[in-house]
């Protein structure tokens, strides 16, 4: 762990307002990444030997990454840093890019568990972003908006659940399924509904909260003092959910669902009823991050504008080890990658449209190197069956 | 010292509930129980609930609509003339004066479907050969990407090669390209067991990236004649595939693809039901665990599962191109979705070489049915088309219901299941 | 013993009349009558599949009957969920353990009757107030605060009781409760049921075992076939009567064989240590040999290492150290398919999930290890045809019926599900037959004869290595015993050994006494 963070201690001294400084005193500044990134894979091959595998190799990986990244950051130009890596800005289109992403793996979190796999979060993130602007078109207001995409990724989640719950089907087929939907519906609607022009630019949204007090902080100001709406409410959400999985009874007897039904069974709990007030309050949550990009960000639908954040919300939960507060870091990783990679561009027009994998790789090697550890409720994805 | 007894009959009892079943050990058993019938009452149920939507939405009549959809779709011109004149099929006596005339409209129509039917049961069985081994392959969009860009650049770049070589390399490079885009979700969850849900969405999503770049204005594989659209080379003559309906001379008809795609559907049943490897893929579909016990390795089987489903994949995506498409431009990639339509034809077909035929075939009479220039009556074309995004996604709905509709077509028959359903566990 | 039935006079706590379920193609429970006095210990006596289960379910509210009526105190009450029977004062201890485990034990015992803080926040250090209290007003030792995956079966087992009597419960309900115990812990439970029993409680005790019930009950009902057939109370029940009402036919207890006269080791195990799945060592250093011709059976409660020992020695785990031969060839690294190749057959424990592929034909398991030799396979081409003669013959010798070669495996009974595996595995003519918990689950007909094929396979030269929780299974086949504890052998025995001596080795008794006397 220690190399990981060498490394990548290296690679930002790179960078500005630090980097600016070493440049005019050091004249070989590039040793000092490769320094770091040394420290970086010694202290990881160090934990490997240990066995410590995980973290051992992925401190060498780190450490390999960080050498590279470290002199092309030494190389590169100053004024490309500057513009690029405005460290405030940045956080702050992190927190952006990381709310839809937080709301649907929080929700994600109560079905699963509750047991029930929910791959449906994409379809019900997408169901929200279309729904809130469709009513707060319609009703004049971006809470009618709001309203409205709750009720509809309910709904949406309603179905996953009784095909789930109820019928047993497979919960990922079921869950595929609702995103086939939710595409086709929100396409197909959206096209009756907005045809060619597209959705009305003036649609009401979300708004931000105005903090003053804040305002002047030196490096929390321009993030935190005028801040989506939303993201408060992500944060609330965050903490709730904790609150209420893991120091309630409600949250008990959801654990113990997913963990045991069969033992909760017998002490009286019903099962599916738990779980169907899971999975739609996952519907609810996601739609809410749909919603908010919708309305809250980006002021427009557009078809499929979800670009597969559902599964990058689901691999964060499970990054985070279907934990509230690990969750919403890993949703801020994954954030930061989306906001880099928007702001990457500067570097090379060109390559501008593959930075766009970015999140999509982040998510790649998050679940491929973190799957094998994480331990997911014992009882998901298995249907129950009431004798 | 008396001699054991022979043993009574055991009494008859209750098998215990072992543990729950794998669910493609549920999938497997429609298979062979139920196989045609539960198809078919699901798509009717999903061909009603779109009506349903339809109507409710835009007010048109779904009848009307579905008849659009029947004529667009071209395989009405199945229906010899003696039978029937093709116009009452459809109702279009208004638009054609002839029957010959409505005929060859149809014939093109027909020609259409089947290409999109090509591609459809080859990325069919490309869901379907991982489903069989218990894998979810949802990447089939980002192999058919790949196979696409492998296409293009080994039919473009290339010149002077003969047709003999150009075409298989092409459509084998494609396949491999496919093949290993997929092989990394397999690897992944054969080594670390990273559920390939989400890698091979993450996958498609890169692929879909980087194709955009590729193919964009300045990317590697953007066309060197026509620098002003996002689009790349066409391929060279040397790779194309034939046409063979109507016949050779003609540009556009269905193209000898086609019957790639039918040896793929014997390939694939020969594969799972007359090799060690297919065996094995399917012992592990079923039942991991005691795969393993019996020797099998499950983790070389999950690789192998995804690499050939890839390779289906891929090579759709080649059979497009070469068959037809010929060049592949940035719109493309944004607007492709086939892949996905192919997790609806598996499904659909129960991941048997029958119904994925048959399932395509369906498949691609809708999807053509509801294209713009195929559709005769005045219904807007985009919301045709996300009709059948809409049918898509009932189809894979419904085929998850299917317990119910097993559970109660096996009620009326008064059971003759296998003991496996929810018991008691004796003691 | 009657101190507190001196007082119940004509109304028993529990009254069951003329219970009926009826399953698909089962008739669980057959008009059965049974009732319970309060303060006494009453014994369901029955084979795999009698119905007692089934009968207990219903009064628990797992299942509705489809006739008859259930009286508590003489009152009639309809019980359909387990929240009505737990208001109803009955509690349940399952067979299986219907505990979370990766919650501690005050989580488990207070589950869905949770002590509330503010009216919304749970209040945890209440419930572990509670729960020490409970359990030490009955003299119950055990921490709230542990996790339930990290505490013993033993213990396990009470805190599935104490969240009974934490609901009130009056009647209790065990069900199989000795089925995962050793005699000390079982003897300890017995004690535990002593004392509820003077505190005014009303057990019933379900049990297919005849020691265990004569010696706990007062009375014993024996089922068969969803029949109740008797109730006798306990002076003058033997076990060979008892044994005849539950099977309806002289049973023969011991199964009937030669002495062994083991030849060369074919299965030599030296210094084997085995890591389990969390990294815990499993077996350590475990040293035996297995000769031609003898049945060696591996005695131990579950959990010591036995799950780990035979996935070492089939391939399926690798070692941490040590060697695993056969014969004279080392497979210590092999993997599973070389160690099948090298003349080694293995019974999994688990049909269902390890043994048989259920979807697939009998003729596909039959070839579950050779399908990618001749005959059923060339060069990777499969032959199915060869399969299904293959099949016909073997089905044929082992009389297993249900089925043919093209019925799928779901489609048998337990008993006849075990056959195919037995045929598969014997067939195959190995030098080596590992056989782990080959009788779990059958009944009476079906384990005589996996017991008699064992012994046939001894008689033809082969190793037979037997790893049972049974104790009478091993005390009946073994030519030898091994008892294993905490990953090691800590004893060898001859069949003659005592099951007290067996039990005190089980639970690392004689290990402390060599510790204490070293």
């Amino acid at each position: 762990m220690v190399g990981v963070i060498l490394a990548a201690l290296g690679v930002w001294l790179m960078l500005p307002p630090v980097g600016d400084n070493l440049r005019d005193r050091i004249d070989f500044v590039e040793i000092i990444p490769v320094f770091f990134g040394m420290l970086a894979i010694a202290a990881g091959l160090w934990a490997a030997t240990r066995g410590e595998l995980k973290w051992g190799w992925g401190a060498v990986l780190a450490g390999a990454l960080g050498i590279v990244l470290g002199i092309m950051a030494a190389r590169g130009s100053m004024t490309d840093h500057q513009a690029v890596f405005v460290w405030s800005s940045l956080f702050a289109a992190t927190l952006r890019w990381a709310t839809p992403l937080t709301f649907a793996a929080i929700g994600g979190m109560f079905s699963e568990r509750s047991g029930v796999v929910n791959i449906a979060l994409e379809g019900m993130m997408l169901a929200g972003a279309f729904f809130a602007i469709w009513g707060a078109d319609r009703f004049g207001h971006w809470l009618w908006g709001i309203v409205t995409a709750m009720v509809a990724g309910g709904l949406l989640a309603l179905v996953h659940a009784i095909f789930s719950i109820h019928l047993r089907a497979d919960q990922i087929v079921s869950g595929t399924a609702i995103n086939f939907l939710a595409l086709g519906l929100t396409g197909y609607l959206y096209i009756d509904l907005y045809g060619a022009e597209g959705t009305p630019p003036d649609v009401s949204e979300i708004p931000s909260v105005h903090l003053g007090f804040i305002e002047d902080v030196y490096f929390l100001g321009p993030i935190f003092g005028q801040m989506s709406l939303m993201i408060w409410v992500a944060f609330a959400t965050v903490f709730l959910s904790w609150v209420v999985m893991f120091k309630t009874p409600i949250g008990l007897r959801i654990r113990a669902v997913g963990e045991h039904p069969r033992a909760a069974d017998t002490v009286g709990i019903s099962v599916y009823l738990v779980r169907y007030c899971c999975v739609t309050i996952s519907g609810i949550l996601a739609a809410l991050g749909g919603a908010y990009l919708s309305i809250g960000f980006v002021g427009s639908f557009g078809e499929n504008m979800t670009a597969g954040r559902g599964f990058i919300a689901l691999a964060a939960l499970i990054f985070g080890g279907w934990r509230p507060f690990p969750a919403f870091a890993a949703a801020l990783l994954f954030g930061f990658s989306s906001a880099l990679a928007r702001v990457l561009p500067e570097y090379s027009e060109q390559a501008a449209l593959l930075f766009e994998t970015l999140p999509y790789v982040l998510t790649l090697i998050a679940v491929a190197g973190v799957i094998g550890r994480s331990i997911p409720p014992a009882a998901i994805g298995r249907p129950y069956e009431k004798q | 010292m008396s001699t054991p007894e022979t043993p009574a009959t055991p009494p008859p009892q209750a098998p215990e509930q072992g543990e729950p079943t794998t669910w493609t050990a549920r999938y497997a058993l429609y298979q062979r129980a139920g196989g045609v019938i539960t198809p078919f009452l699901t798509t009717l149920l999903a061909l009603i609930i779109a009506g349903i939507v339809v109507r409710f939405t835009t007010g048109e009549s779904p009848i009307d609509t579905g008849r659009a959809i029947v004529d667009g779709s071209g395989l009405p011109w199945l229906v010899p003339s003696s039978v029937m004149d093709i116009r009452d099929v459809a109702n279009t006596r208004e638009f054609w004066d002839t029957e010959e005339l409505a005929r060859n409209n149809a014939q093109v129509n027909l020609q259409q479907t089947l290409t999109i039917m090509t591609t459809l049961i080859l990325t069919g069985l490309a869901v379907a050969f991982a489903f069989r081994c218990g894998l979810f392959n949802i990447g089939g969009q980002g192999q058919f990407f790949l196979g696409v860009i492998l296409a293009v650049y080994v039919g473009a770049e290339f010149s002077g090669i003969p047709r003999g070589i150009h075409v298989p390399l092409a459509l084998l490079c494609a396949a491999l390209a496919g093949a290993v885009w997929a092989g990394i979700a397999g690897i992944l969850r054969a080594t670390v067991g990273a559920h390939e849900v989400i890698s091979t969405i993450m996958l498609n999503w890169i692929a879909y990236w980087v194709g955009s770049y590729l193919f964009s204005l300045g990317g590697p594989l953007q066309s060197d004649r026509n620098r002003e659209v996002p689009i790349s080379n066409d391929v060279q003559e040397s790779s194309r595939l034939h046409v063979w309906w109507p016949d050779p001379d003609h540009i556009a008809g269905l193209h000898i693809g086609f019957f790639i795609a039918i040896g793929a559907l014997i390939a694939f049943w020969i594969i799972l039901n007359r090799t060690t490897l297919g065996y094995e893929v399917r012992a592990v579909g079923y039942n991991p665990e005691a795969a393993r016990y019996g020797g099998i390795s499950v983790a070389r089987n999950y690789f192998l599962a995804m690499a050939i489903s890839g390779f289906f994949a891929g090579l759709a995506g080649a059979v497009d191109i070469l068959g037809w498409q010929y060049r592949y431009g940035q719109i493309d990639i944004q607007q492709s979705d086939i892949g996905f339509v192919g997790i609806a034809v598996a499904l659909l077909g129960r991941n048997t070489s029958i119904g994925i035929f048959f399932s395509a075939l369906l498949f691609g009479a809708l999807l053509t049915g509801s294209n713009t220039r195929n559709l005769a009556l005045p219904i807007e074309p985009e919301l045709a088309g996300n009709m059948t995004l809409i049918i898509q996604g009932l189809v894979v709905l419904f085929v998850a219901a299917d317990l119910l509709i097993l559970y109660v077509w096996r009620a009326r028959r008064k059971l003759r299941i296998p003991q496996r359903r929810a018991r008691p566990a004796e003691t | 013993m009657s101190d507190a039935r001196g007082d119940q006079a004509a109304v028993p706590v529990l009254e069951l009349r003329g219970i009926t379920k009826q399953f698909p193609g089962v008739l669980a429970n057959d008009h059965v009558d049974f009732d319970l006095h309060r303060g006494e210990i009453h014994a369901l006596l029955g084979e795999n599949g009698a119905g007692k289960s089934t009968l207990m379910n219903i009064l628990y509210g797992l299942y509705h009957p489809d006739e008859g009526a259930i009286l508590i105190n003489g009152k009639r009450v309809s019980i359909d969920s387990p929240r009505a029977a737990i208001d109803q004062g009955i509690g349940m201890v399952h067979q299986h353990f219907m505990l979370v485990p990766v919650m501690t034990v005050a989580e488990n015992i207070v589950l869905a009757s949770e002590p509330r803080r503010g009216g919304m926040l749970l209040d945890y250090d209440a419930a572990v107030r509670r729960v020490r209290d409970l359990a030490s007003g009955f003299n119950f030792a055990i921490n709230p605060d542990s996790k339930v995956q990290s505490i013993t079966v033993g213990q396990q087992q009470r805190v599935e009781i104490l969240k009974a009597l934490y609901r009130g419960a009056e009647i209790l309900i065990l069900d199989e409760p000795t089925a995962v115990l050793t005699p000390q812990e079982a003897d300890e439970l017995f004690a535990i049921l002593q004392t509820l029993r003077r505190e005014g409680m009303s057990i019933i005790f379900i049990s297919h075992k005849l020691r265990e019930v004569l010696e706990i009950a007062e009375r014993i009902t024996v089922l068969r076939r969803g029949k109740r057939i008797d109730t006798v109370p306990r002076e003058g029940a033997t076990q060979d009567a008892l044994a005849r009402l539950m099977v309806g036919r002289e049973v023969l207890l011991r199964v009937d064989k030669t002495t062994a006269e083991p030849g060369e080791p074919l299965l030599t195990v030296e210094d084997l240590s085995v890591v389990d799945d969390r990294g815990l060592q499993a077996v350590r250093g475990v040293s035996f040999e297995v000769g031609a011709g003898e049945i060696v059976g591996i005695a131990g409660v579950d959990g010591n290492g036995q799950t780990e020992l035979i996935d070492a020695l089939t391939g399926l785990r690798m070692p941490e150290s040590g060697r695993v031969l056969v014969g004279d060839r080392e497979l210590t690294n092999a993997n599973a398919h070389k160690h099948l190749d090298s003349g080694m057959g293995h019974i999994p424990e688990d049909r269902h999930r390890r043994g048989l592929v259920l979807d697939f034909t009998l003729a596909e398991n039959l070839a579950l290890h050779d399908y990618d030799k001749q005959p059923f396979s060339r060069f990777g081409w499969l032959r199915p045809g060869r399969m299904v003669a293959g099949a016909r013959r073997l089905l044929k010798e082992f009389d297993v019926r249900g089925g043919g070669p093209q019925t799928r495996a779901s489609a048998l009974s337990g008993g006849n599900q075990q056959k195919v595996v037995v045929a598969r595995e014997v067939n195959r003519d190995p030098r080596v037959l590992i056989a782990a918990q080959p009788t779990r689950g059958l009944d009476v007909g079906a384990i005589e004869f996996v017991h008699r094929r064992l012994v046939e396979e001894r008689d033809e030269g082969r190793a037979v290595l037997l790893i049972s929780l049974e104790i009478d299974e091993i005390l009946s086949l073994s030519d030898r015993i091994l008892v294993v504890y905490e990953g090691q052998i800590v004893e060898e025995y001859q069949p003659d050994v005592t099951e007290q001596q067996l039990g005190i080795a089980m639970t690392g008794g004689t290990r402390k006494d060599k510790e204490a006397a070293a």
